[in-house]
């Protein structure tokens, strides 16, 4: 048992988690996707990608670029509700970035994957 | 670079994060905290707008309440996040810093750069592995002749010379040790353009080690080392080190080549020299009997070499039990008394070869007072004691950095000259001096430059064009002017390497085959001109038939019109 571990554990589960809370709903229902989620996920997703540096291992290399991918794709829906809200119609808004989180979650479901396979890997 | 980046990604981890959270927990709180728009209704700010303002607010910028004034509760908030997130961006700012400051992780930065920058030499160079004075010498003069050098010295002060010298090209440097052979490696031992490397440090066991490496990592390279143990120069010789330099065997078979055949010693320094220099007439060291005032290494070297010649010699050394000299008078030679144990009034010259520059011109001077006509040899140890030497003005002045540098140049700039030079040394005195009044005659009285050319299609396509189609070219053609042929070019070909066979001073008639490789001294305007010849087939035509023959289709068809 290692506290740094836990950690490291616990922060990509949670960018999983918290991204597929947001993107769970009709995808053109702005009542279902909440902006305070969208937040905690870039926040979580952030930390996530800062554990990740520095470490030199090949999995640590793929659970990195993982990380960004999300990053990127969290961060552009944020800029586009800030940008563009108030400026075209609240579905097709909602629906960019419900797609572009969506994106995201794919790169942290990979990530959560890597994470498991090598938990496997170092058990036997 | 990578593991730079690296590095300061994995020690900025902690304050990164540290500035994410305290960021996220203002900014939610901004959002949540209840204020009021200008017309007095509830109002609650974006994400967005909390972000903005955080942003401005941590890094100290503080743009103000907008966009409008923040009530009570807000305003609240605000304060506590000045201290959440100005304290751990602060901290953040202070860790890069220091990071930047970091001397291992600056070492990191420069060897990775000078790494890449020998990575990025698209010309042949050299690896010097020390700065000091006769590399140092040999760096300038590469460096004039538009060498590439690439420098590993493991003491600072003297890469700060290096920073400070002016250079025609950027010669890549690294504080280092040379021994370690990861700093070989990093210095180019591996790259496909590199051409040799020479360790001169003064230290025998060094340069063993670094010849060691350099062959044992790369074994075709050709490897220069200094070596002034017998030991270990034959334990050089036994890894293969290609040329090993003693400047004391070497300025001991000089100073013989000088008692015996003036003529040829010219003829050495002359093409050893740096091109552009003017050399004095050197004078012959007169036959009778020597005294030697010193038994070491030097001091063997040249008992040894004059008496190969049949010159007596007398000893004076302070230690004779440590140098092994059996037949000596003891004494350091500075004081009257043992000059004049020594006989020195009937000897006819006096060799100064201590280790230490000043008792050896309080030797010659104390001598020179008993005996004014006598020929002095004084030993330079120290270059910054040249405004010394230069004030005394000896016969002979033996600098240990010269003639290394010397030797290497013979070696470095022209590898057929250091051959060119073993076949001179057979040949006689007049001989010799034939060949210098030659030389003389053609390219004055300066110092040439030597270079080699090979004919083969890189080098000289012009004449493998021309042999191909069965005309004759001669060593004649290449010393005329391919601007007109009548003119003689300011050139002499020295030697001509054929298989393995060589030709000293070939005569002009003889015919090129391809594969021969030809050593020329001359001055440089010559070799620009003796390289239009050989690339330019067209101008070799002239010189070979003195007809023009027309390049471009026009010309041709033009012609053919008019015979």
């Amino acid at each position: 048992m290692n506290l740094e571990k836990v950690i490291f554990g616990f922060f990509i589960v949670l960018a999983m988690t918290l991204n597929f809370g947001f993107f769970l709903g009709d995808i053109d229902n702005p009542s279902h996707h909440h902006v305070y989620e969208l937040y905690a996920a870039i926040v979580v997703s952030l930390i996530a990608t800062v554990l990740k540096f520095g470490d030199r291992t090949h999995v640590g290399a793929i659970l990195l670029s993982t990380s960004l991918a999300a990053d990127l794709q969290l961060i552009t829906a944020a800029i586009l509700w800030a940008a563009l809200d108030g400026k075209m119609d609240e579905a097709s808004l909602i629906t960019y970035i419900v797609s572009l989180s969506g994106g995201a979650l794919m790169a942290n479901f990979v990530s959560v994957i890597l994470l498991i396979s090598e938990t496997i890997g170092q058990r036997r | 670079m990578n593991s730079i980046l690296f590095l300061i990604l994995r020690r900025l981890r902690r304050p990164l994060i540290l500035i994410i959270v305290c960021f996220s927990i203002a900014i939610l709180g901004l959002t949540l905290m209840p204020g009021t728009d200008n017309e007095g209704r509830p109002w609650h700010m974006s994400i967005f707008d909390a972000f903005y303002v955080i942003s401005y607010t941590a890094t100290t910028i503080g743009f103000g309440e907008i966009p409008y004034a923040y009530s009570q509760s807000q305003r609240l908030w605000l304060t506590f996040s000045i201290y959440l997130t100005v304290i751990p961006w602060f901290y953040a700012i202070g860790k890069i810093i220091t990071l930047l400051q970091d001397t291992a992780l600056r070492q990191a930065i420069t060897t990775e750069r000078f790494a890449h920058a020998v990575k990025q030499l698209q010309e042949p160079f050299y690896i010097l592995c020390s700065y000091g004075e006769s590399a140092s010498v040999l760096a300038k003069t590469l460096d004039e002749k538009g060498m590439r050098v690439v420098v590993i010295e493991s003491q600072q002060e003297r890469l700060n010379e290096l920073d400070l010298a002016e250079t025609y090209s950027i010669i890549p440097h690294l504080c280092a040790d040379a021994k370690l052979p990861e700093n070989l490696i990093r210095a180019g031992v591996h790259h496909p353009l590199c051409s040799g490397v020479v360790t001169l440090t003064d230290n025998d066991e060094v340069n063993l080690t670094v010849a060691v490496a350099v062959k044992l990592i790369n074994p075709d390279l050709p490897v220069l080392a200094r070596a002034e143990r017998d030991d270990i120069a034959a334990n050089m010789a036994s890894f293969g080190t290609d040329h090993i330099i003693n400047p004391y065997t070497l300025f001991g078979d000089q100073l013989a080549m000088r008692v015996h055949a003036i003529g040829t010693y010219i003829l050495h320094e002359w093409l050893t020299d740096v091109p552009g220099d003017t050399l004095l007439p050197p004078e012959t060291p007169p036959r009778g009997r020597w005294v030697v005032c010193g038994y070491g290494r030097f001091g063997k070297s040249v008992v040894e070499n004059l008496e190969r010649e049949n010159i007596t010699t007398t000893i004076i050394e302070a230690m004779p039990g440590l140098t092994g000299c059996d037949n000596c008078i003891v004494g350091s030679g500075m004081e009257a008394r043992t000059l004049l144990e020594a006989d020195i009034e009937n000897a006819v010259g006096i060799i100064a070869g201590t280790d230490n520059d000043i008792n050896n011109l309080s030797i010659v001077m104390t001598a020179y007072e008993l005996n004014p006509k006598l020929f002095v040899v004084i030993r330079k140890n120290r270059r910054h004691n040249d405004a010394l030497f230069r004030q005394f003005n000896a016969d002979i002045t033996m600098q240990p950095t010269e003639i290394i540098a010397h030797e290497c140049l013979a070696h470095m700039i022209a590898p057929l000259l250091a051959q060119f030079l073993s076949l001179v040394r057979n040949q006689s005195n007049s001989w010799a001096n034939q060949l210098i009044s030659e030389l003389v005659a053609v390219v004055g009285e300066t110092v040439p430059e030597r270079w080699a050319i090979t004919v083969n299609k890189d080098q000289a396509p012009a004449i493998i064009e021309l042999l191909n189609k069965n005309i004759s070219i001669s060593l004649h053609n290449l010393t005329q002017d391919p601007a007109d042929r009548n003119n003689r070019l300011n050139l002499v070909p020295l030697l001509l390497l054929r298989g393995n066979v060589p030709m000293l001073v070939p005569p002009p008639s003889t015919a090129l085959q391809p594969g021969d490789r030809v050593l020329f001294c001359g001055i440089p305007d010559a070799r620009s001109a003796l390289n239009i010849s050989i690339n330019n087939t067209k101008a070799l035509n002239y010189i070979v038939d003195g007809i023009e023959v027309p390049d471009a289709i026009v010309w041709r068809w033009l012609k053919n019109k008019l015979h």
